[in-house]
């Protein structure tokens, strides 16, 4: 992740601390060193004293929970009983999941549903980010008014495509001119939760991809122009390959967060009809919060959670080796 | 070329045009039916042109708790932040400066945490908390979103760290300097930008989260998205008041967006992780 | 200065509450001062039928005894998964949970013997009348012999029909399947506005079997037998139910298609917007359905038992309802209880009603007054003498998600309703064997 992150920051920062200036004005601002045998062992335990604490709150409030969550999948428990008072069950909740038709739709579902939102996405967001690109007056409104849907609380963003959505008084249908049953037909409840995703989310890419594509070298593309490739070469050949890394972390993230869509789902659909959009982390809540088989949650979302460990490791993999060329 | 320009102008601004319209009119009709009354919201054709009311929001903002759960939703985040950028940026100068034993795994480990379904750790979460008598308070949630957020905060403002060269630091030492002095009085002036990119992602994780508030909180420490969640039922849907809280809720972050847009930007493009 | 204030208050609340006891004079254990808290912590649902407990109750019962009453009102989820981890944590922090009747089998474990609470507060609280409340809602919490709450508000499925367009259309009340449907079809007015013969909740989710389950009550069918693990969903009765329910919908065309969206808001607001002639939905709803204020129907609406499938002999539906208990493990019984016998008091149930309550006290739902102002209650009363309480036993909750499926795949005509239930029993086997494996 490292090198292609640091483009970024330059290219976005734009004012690349100039460190030698400021820090002779700095130096006078700095206490004196006061008890020196203090002050030395606190460097020495520096490194111990500042990832310590980011550790301990990682390791006891996420790790120990994520690692009760496994002991759970291998057991079954129920939040009555004492922590460690379940029945060891091996690999049966894996059995059961790896058995159960509903997960297996729901698996597929979302690595599809995953697919198509993130490639929606990026190509919106990259298109949008092009047009943002243009120096025209007032471009900079534009810009702005671009960032509220993806500031606005999912829960809520969901509620109010629910609303939009609603065949009998939503606007949406008004404007198409009869009721169309967006959230009650498989088909189209999937397109609906989609494309209120991209809505809300397509910006977030936009915006990396305008970082990216203001802080692009002019040099490679005057050269092209001056070769006589047309805008559209020109685009293809040098812009892209300059936005690779901006688009590939784009693609981490997105990608990471639609797999574990939840919030549009649980509001517009609740995973119908007939489990159209029982996305994985859906079924993941339901087993868990709806069925209150936690062992059977556990082990769908240690499911969840190797698959998005191997994708993740895979891309950082594909990016590490993209920014070394 | 001079006329080409303009035509091209011209379509770039239709087309700027009609993404505006798509990406904001949802939520310009949501704001305008939040302004009708309940004849005017099921009124069919809809209504484009009516005389607004605000009985939407009086019945909100009276029932009093949704003052309460913004409250909630203030300190809940801010504590959040404070915890997170008090613990993180020390780490991520940390991780970006020295070389210690297994620091690759930890900043791999910590990157892996942020990737991984929340959902995972939500009831463990609940039973563990319960377990050491912190259960349905304030702090768990804060805790809970700290996690979240610390993988974000660190990989964000390691970033910045790295950025800046070496030699700054070093010669503070030379000057006599103690780490922590040349960390807080040299290093962290300059990375501001990170710092405040790293406070609005923060902050936005903590508000907008609802699953973990559900489960986490109770009534005293019930959060705004939460609130949202109680408001359909046996009255049949009230559009009325729904769309006023959605409105209210969302306006805060808009507007500390808007005007913290250029840092947030910036914190975004970092390759920073977002919701 | 806060706390001053509320000292002040405190204060004086004793003293009204002092008052009041000895004015009443009925207090059969003098009240434990020490002992006394500042505040009982209520977890219950957010549904808005609170509304008598919260701003009437709980205020009054303050007054009174100098205690307020922390309401933590949930989503249904989350408020499961607190009570599930929060009773046993043994905080003790909860002193009055408000329950489900599907809760029971894991939750009556963790509840006071209300019989026996009851028995001791009796004296106290000679009016309280226990034998007001019906059978069947007394049965539905209890569980394993326990009495483990007492029952605040029951529901039943009813059929809701606008009286008016049924006899335009020329058509009777129906009493059995084959007139719903014709009344259904003569009632189904295609073309704006529009307005269709059924509506259901047919959203995938927990409304969803709540629509069904009358019809498959009034059919004779079953799920399962909890004891045996025998499973009765894809036998005939079940099935010929689920196929009636589903050909509404998908040959007939009589169920407005927006019904597939619908939850407990939905339909409500479906009905208030004139959607649909007659649906088959929770007795209470009546309330905002026909309240001319909130809704277009306003006073159109007439409200019958269940048709059953061949005759009215045949009627039947599904019980299910919110009780209020005391916890084993609170500090605070005697409070609580005080609290949960004044909610569930005659009187406040009888004022509950009037705030979108569904009371399960007899001499409620019999009362001439009640029956003048909300015409659903007596008809709800009526139908809890043939209604079949919900399931709930340990295996309910994972059985409801197949369910849930199956029923939303028939009613999009994915599959027949043999084909389905068929494969929610494949399902439920799997998933009963797993859960005996489990222990």
């Amino acid at each position: 992740m490292g090198p292609s992150s640091k483009t970024a920051h330059y290219a976005v920062i734009g004012t690349a601390p100039s460190a030698h200036t400021a820090s002779a004005a700095q130096h006078a601002r700095i206490p004196a060193p006061a008890a020196s045998r203090l002050s030395r062992a606190l460097d020495r335990m520096f490194v111990w004293l500042t990832v310590t604490p980011t550790a301990l709150t990682m390791l006891l409030v996420f790790g120990l929970p994520l690692a009760f969550s496994l002991y759970l999948s291998t057991e079954g428990w129920s939040p009555d009983e004492s922590l460690f008072g379940g029945q060891f069950a091996g690999l049966a909740n894996y059995d059961a999941l790896l058995t159960d038709p509903t997960f297996i739709g729901s698996l597929t579902l979302t690595l599809g549903y995953t697919a198509v939102t993130v490639l929606a996405e990026l190509l919106l967001g990259l298109g949008v980010a092009l047009l943002l690109n243009l120096d025209l007056p007032f471009i900079a409104l534009f810009r702005t008014a671009l960032i509220v849907p993806m500031m606005m609380t999912p829960i809520v963003a969901a509620l109010c495509w629910k609303l939009l959505l609603d065949p009998d008084h939503g606007i949406v249908d008004y404007f198409i001119g009869q009721p169309i049953i967006w959230l009650g037909q498989p088909w189209l409840a999937l397109i609906s939760i989609g494309f209120a995703s991209v809505w809300q989310n397509s910006p977030f890419v936009c915006i990396l991809a305008l970082a990216g594509l203001r802080s692009l070298p002019h040099e490679p593309l005057e050269a092209a122009a001056i070769d006589g490739a047309n805008a559209l070469q020109r685009f293809w050949h040098v812009t892209l390959p300059l936005l690779r890394p901006y688009l590939l972390v784009a693609l981490l993230l997105r990608a990471i967060f639609e797999f574990r869509a939840f919030d549009n789902v649980y509001v517009m659909t609740g995973g119908g009809p007939a489990n159209a959009t029982l996305l994985l982390s859906v079924y993941t809540y339901q087993a868990s919060f709806v069925q209150f088989d936690l062992s059977l949650g556990a082990a769908a979302s240690w499911v969840m959670l190797l698959i998005a460990l191997v994708a993740c490791l895979g891309f950082v993999a594909l990016i590490g080796r993209g920014s070394t060329r | 070329m001079r006329r080409r320009k303009l035509i091209g102008a011209i379509f770039a601004y239709a087309a700027l045009l009609a993404l505006l319209v798509l990406f904001l009119f949802p939520l310009l009709w949501i704001l305008g039916l939040s302004f009708k009354t309940r004849m005017q919201v099921f009124a069919s054709p809809p209504l484009f042109l009516w005389t607004p009311t605000i009985d939407n929001y009086v019945a909100v903002l009276k029932t009093g708790d949704f003052q309460h759960a913004f409250m909630n939703s203030l300190l809940i985040s801010a504590e959040a932040v404070l915890l997170s950028i008090s613990i993180g940026v020390p780490a991520a100068y940390t991780f970006a400066r020295f070389h210690f034993a297994a620091r690759g795994m930890l900043f791999m480990s910590l990157l892996v945490m942020r990737m991984l379904p929340p959902i995972a750790v939500l009831v463990p979460m609940y039973v563990l908390f319960a377990k050491i008598g912190l259960g349905h308070t304030r702090l768990s949630v804060v805790l809970a979103y700290t996690t979240f957020s610390l993988p974000l905060v660190v990989w964000i403002m390691r970033g910045f760290f790295e950025e800046l060269p070496r030699e700054l630091e070093e010669s503070a030492w030379v000057d006599g300097a103690g780490r922590f002095a040349a960390l807080r009085y040299v290093v962290l002036p300059l990375v501001r930008p990170g710092l405040v990119a790293a406070t609005i992602l923060t902050l936005l994780l903590a508000w907008n989260d609802f699953i973990f508030a559900a489960v986490l909180s109770t009534d005293a420490t019930r959060t705004l998205p939460v609130l949202m969640a109680s408001f359909s039922g046996d009255v049949g849907v009230d559009w009325g008041s729904m769309t006023a809280s959605c409105v209210l809720v969302v306006l805060p972050v808009l507007l500390f967006s808007f005007a913290a847009q250029r840092h947030l930007v910036t914190g975004l493009s970092s390759g920073a992780v977002k919701g | 200065m806060h706390t001053t204030r509320r000292y002040r208050i405190f204060r004086r609340q004793l003293l009204q509450a002092a008052l009041v006891a000895g004015a009443v004079g009925a207090v059969a254990r003098p009240a434990r001062a020490a002992d006394k808290p500042e505040r009982l912590v209520y977890v219950g649902d957010n549904g808005p039928w609170h509304k008598c407990l919260v701003e009437e109750v709980a205020p009054a019962f303050e007054k009174a005894n100098g205690i307020k009453i922390d309401f933590t009102l949930l989503p249904i989820d989350a408020l499961t998964a607190r009570l599930k981890a929060e009773l046993s944590s043994g905080e003790g922090s909860i002193d009055i949970v408000q329950w489900d009747a599907s809760m029971a089998g894991w939750l009556a474990r963790h509840m006071q013997d209300h019989a026996m609470l009851l028995h001791e507060a009796a004296p106290k609280h000679p009016d309280f009348d226990w034998a007001d409340f019906l059978p069947a809602v007394q049965s539905m919490a209890t569980y394993d012999g326990k009495l483990s709450g007492i029952p605040y508000r029951a529901t039943t499925g009813i059929l809701f029909y606008q009286k008016a367009l049924l006899e335009q259309a020329g058509v009777k009340v129906p009493s059995n399947f084959a007139d719903l449907l014709a009344a259904a079809q003569a009632t189904t007015k295609p073309g704006a506005p529009n307005r269709y013969g059924f509506g259901i909740m047919g959203r995938q989710g927990p409304a969803l079997l709540g629509s069904f389950t009358p019809f498959l009550r009034s059919a004779g069918g079953h799920y399962y037998d909890p004891t045996t693990g025998e499973i009765f969903v894809n036998q005939p009765a079940a099935v010929s139910a689920l196929e009636f329910y589903g050909e509404l919908m998908t040959k007939y065309h009589v169920i407005n298609p927006s019904s597939l969206t619908w939850e407990f808001d939905g339909i409500i607001a479906g009905g208030q917007a004139d959607q649909f002639a007659m649906t088959v939905t929770l007795a209470p709803y009546g309330e905002a359905m026909n309240n001319p204020k909130l809704s277009k129907t306003g006073g159109n609406w007439a409200f019958q038992v269940m048709p059953g499938k061949d005759n009215m002999q045949q009627t039947s539906t599904y019980l299910a309802g919110w009780m209020l208990g005391v916890p084993e493990k609170t500090k605070n019984t005697d409070w609580a209880l005080e609290f949960l016998m004044m909610a569930t008091s005659k009187e406040w149930m009888k004022r509950s009603i009037d705030l979108g309550n569904a009371p399960p006290r007899a001499s409620v739902l019999q009362n001439p007054e009640v029956l003048a102002k909300h015409p659903w209650a007596p008809v709800e009363g009526e139908s809890l003498k043939t209604a079949i309480l919900d399931h709930h036993d340990p295996l309910w909750a994972a059985a409801q998600m197949p369910l849930r499926t199956g029923i939303s795949q028939v009613l999009l005509g994915q599959r027949t309703a043999k084909q389905a239930l068929d494969e929610v029993a494949e399902q439920w086997h799997r998933s009963f064997k797993l859960a005996g494996m489990k222990g």
